[in-house]
């Protein structure tokens, strides 16, 4: 019989987070995290920077408002996801291998429900939706052309991304990476084709995603019908039971919510921009967009890198090893984003051809970039504190830092900075949201670490 | 056969579970794990033991701070200190305790964890709520309000924390192999009913 690994078991006993060199354990876990972070970034830059040479700049700014929506799919999407990954791995580890059967089918059906419903609502409301996300006479009909087709498929991506959350915690990162791959380098090739080579523009980059999606669901579907797997497609899980979907749904609500909150801020900013700065200005903000996701993404892969090393060692009570974990992963961050910062103020024209070359497009991108870009050296920082908070325990404090930039900072900021300046207001509320946020976050990590200092120094 | 048996206890508060337990362990000769369970747990993990306080009493996802528990992006499995993280230790020291010796588990959803085993005994005590309600108030020296409080933010948190990592419903029948209500039995009617049982079906 196969060998079968329990990801949880694992966990349990890391052996080697209490006793290993920290700086080499953070980059023997931080390298996979980062891998997969780049390869879900580059999804979305390549869809652009094919759209915006082989059709052209408005239909870059279609597909940036199309963006908010596909957002709120992929929200609905890793509610489902984070929920029953969650309780598939608590089930496994206690080899509750029949509930965690049925989690596995539950979720499928919930969220083929979740995708025909959201397709539904949204391809009845398509135009309302597109124009209060930006759209106009001059971009609606590339957004619509897009977003139809990606509606159509929009119960492959949600079972797509829920079986990979699925296949990670029952023990098979590496598959869920080789789909999350797969996807990627797939989309990729068809993009070329449909675009660059059968010309059907727009369209053609929906269905490249559709496809690889499907093809990728259709694979995992494979893996997860080996009957020797510890869990596998069977009949009779697909029938909904109330306290499962009520469990992975209170799981995953939160995901949900933060993803639904970031789509109502890109809302605000795609109609700052319309206004103060016309269609070009929202496809503008789209390529700065994906340019600032590659550095925060590569953040959020050592991030990941941290909490186990973090939290194992906080429970351990081996303090001096947090701090230091710390301290390393709040350089790495830091570089990381300084290397953003370098390359958005002093090569902005190197990113920004990878999307387009029309002129008045490139302008406006570069200025925003420039100004956007102002306080990376610092967000670096930041997003390492506040999941140091939720690596030691405190999702409280850790859920105040995540807020803050994306959101309680950022809404007043949005509304207030672009009556005053106009386009500019716009790009300087995300660096001035930056700077107020890494204040904050400073103000909580630094009695923490004094905290840490002092129950070190009483130990000793 | 397993080599040992378990009787596991799940009580409603202010029923009289710890005292009867104690009845019981006295006259069967083994240990009880209840709140000890946590200082064993944390000396076979090496994780601190607030570490495992914090989280039994960790309301589980419920309310809107909870709701927020999680993050975007992050694994939630991959958190060593997740509440999920911490009950799959503490099963594994209770699997452990069941291998190596004799005993009595309260709470801790000890049933669910040693479900598969074949000399165990699942026990549920409850009482009327006007019983419990003065128990409370004799035993923390409180006002009935405050006792009341109490009892309903107990039955609360318990059963959430139940439901949530076994599925079953805490408290129902169904969930236990016997049921007894203690302020109709009496706490020593109660052990003495719990002894016989272990004794006919645990083959000791």
């Amino acid at each position: 019989m196969r060998r079968k690994r329990y990801y949880m078991a694992e966990l349990r006993t890391p052996q080697e987070l209490g006793t290993e060199k920290i700086g080499k354990l953070l980059i023997r876990y931080a390298i996979p995290a980062m891998i997969a972070m780049l390869a879900s970034s580059l999804y979305n830059i390549v869809d652009r920077a094919f759209i915006g040479h082989g059709v052209g700049p408005m239909a870059l700014s279609g597909l940036a408002v199309t963006f908010p929506l596909m957002n709120l799919s992929a929200a609905l999407g890793s509610m489902v996801g984070v929920g029953s990954g969650t309780m598939i791995s608590l089930k496994l580890g206690q080899k509750d291998h029949k509930s965690a059967q049925m989690l596995l089918g539950n979720s499928i059906t919930l969220n083929v429900l979740i995708g025909i419903l959201f397709c539904i609502l949204s391809l009845a409301f398509l135009d309302p939706i597109l124009r209060l996300f930006g759209a106009t006479d001059t971009t609606i009909g590339y957004a619509r052309e897009y977003m139809v087709i990606i509606l159509a498929g929009n119960a492959f991506t949600h079972l797509y991304l829920g079986i990979n959350c699925i296949l990670r915690a029952a023990g098979h990162p590496q598959k869920a990476m080789i789909a999350t791959i797969g996807t990627v380098l797939l989309n990729t090739l068809l993009d070329y084709l449909f675009i660059m080579v059968f010309h059907w523009g727009i369209k053609g980059a929906a269905i490249a995603t559709v496809i690889s999606q499907v093809l990728a669901f259709i694979w995992q579907c494979v893996q997860l019908s080996d009957k020797n797997e510890l869990i596998h497609l069977q009949r009779g899980t697909y029938r909904l039971k109330g306290d499962l979907v009520k469990n992975m749904i209170t799981i995953g609500l939160s995901p949900c919510l933060m993803n639904a909150a970031a789509c109502f801020v890109v809302l605000l900013i795609n109609r700052g921009l319309l206004k103060y700065g016309g269609d070009t200005a929202i496809g503008a903000y789209s390529i700065i967009n994906s340019m600032g996701f590659i550095f925060v993404m590569m953040v959020m892969g050592f991030n990941q890198a941290m909490q186990p090393i973090a939290g194992y060692n906080y429970g351990a009570r081996q303090l001096p090893r947090v701090l230091k974990v710390l301290y390393l992963t709040l350089f790495f961050g830091t570089l990381v984003t300084t290397l953003g910062f370098l390359v958005g103020e002093f090569l902005p024209d190197l990113c920004i051809r990878i999307f387009t070359d029309d002129e008045e497009l490139m302008a406006i991108a570069r200025r925003g970039m420039r100004i956007n870009f102002l306080m990376f050296p610092l967000i670096g920082s930041q997003m390492v504190t506040g999941n140091f908070f939720q690596s030691i325990g405190m999702p409280g404090k850790s859920i105040i830092m995540s807020l803050s930039r994306q959101l309680v900072l950022l809404i007043p900021l949005l509304i207030i900075l672009p009556r005053h300046y106009g386009m500019d207001g716009v790009w300087y509320s995300m660096p001035a949201s930056d700077l107020l946020s890494v204040i904050l976050g400073f103000s909580l990590l630094i009695p923490q670490i004094r905290k840490l200092k002092r129950q070190i120094a009483q130990n000793t | 056969m397993d080599k040992h048996y378990t009787i596991c206890m799940g009580r409603q508060i202010g029923a009289g579970g710890r005292g009867i337990a104690a009845l019981v362990s006295e006259s069967l000769g083994v240990n009880i794990y209840d709140r000890t369970l946590l200082k064993s747990a944390s000396q076979e993990t090496g994780f601190s033991e607030e570490v495992f306080e914090k989280a039994d009493e960790e309301k589980t996802r419920r309310g809107l701070r909870s709701m927020f528990m999680s993050h975007i992006h992050a694994d939630v499995s991959a958190n060593c200190l997740s509440v999920e993280n911490i009950f799959s230790m503490q099963s594994e020291v209770i699997r452990n305790i069941h291998a190596q010796e004799d005993c009595i588990f309260i709470g801790r959803c000890a049933d669910y964890v040693l479900r598969d085993s074949d000399r165990l005994l699942s026990v549920f005590i409850s009482a009327s709520p006007e019983y419990r309600i003065r128990r409370i108030m004799e035993k923390g020296g409180l006002s009935e309000r405050k006792a009341r409080s109490m009892m309903e933010e107990a039955d609360r948190k318990r059963a959430s924390y139940y439901n949530y990592f076994t599925g079953r419903s805490w408290g129902m029948p169904e969930s236990y192999d016997i049921c007894l209500n203690s302020s109709v039995l009496g706490d020593s009617k109660c052990a003495e009913m719990i002894v016989a049982l272990a004794k006919e079906r645990l083959g000791i």
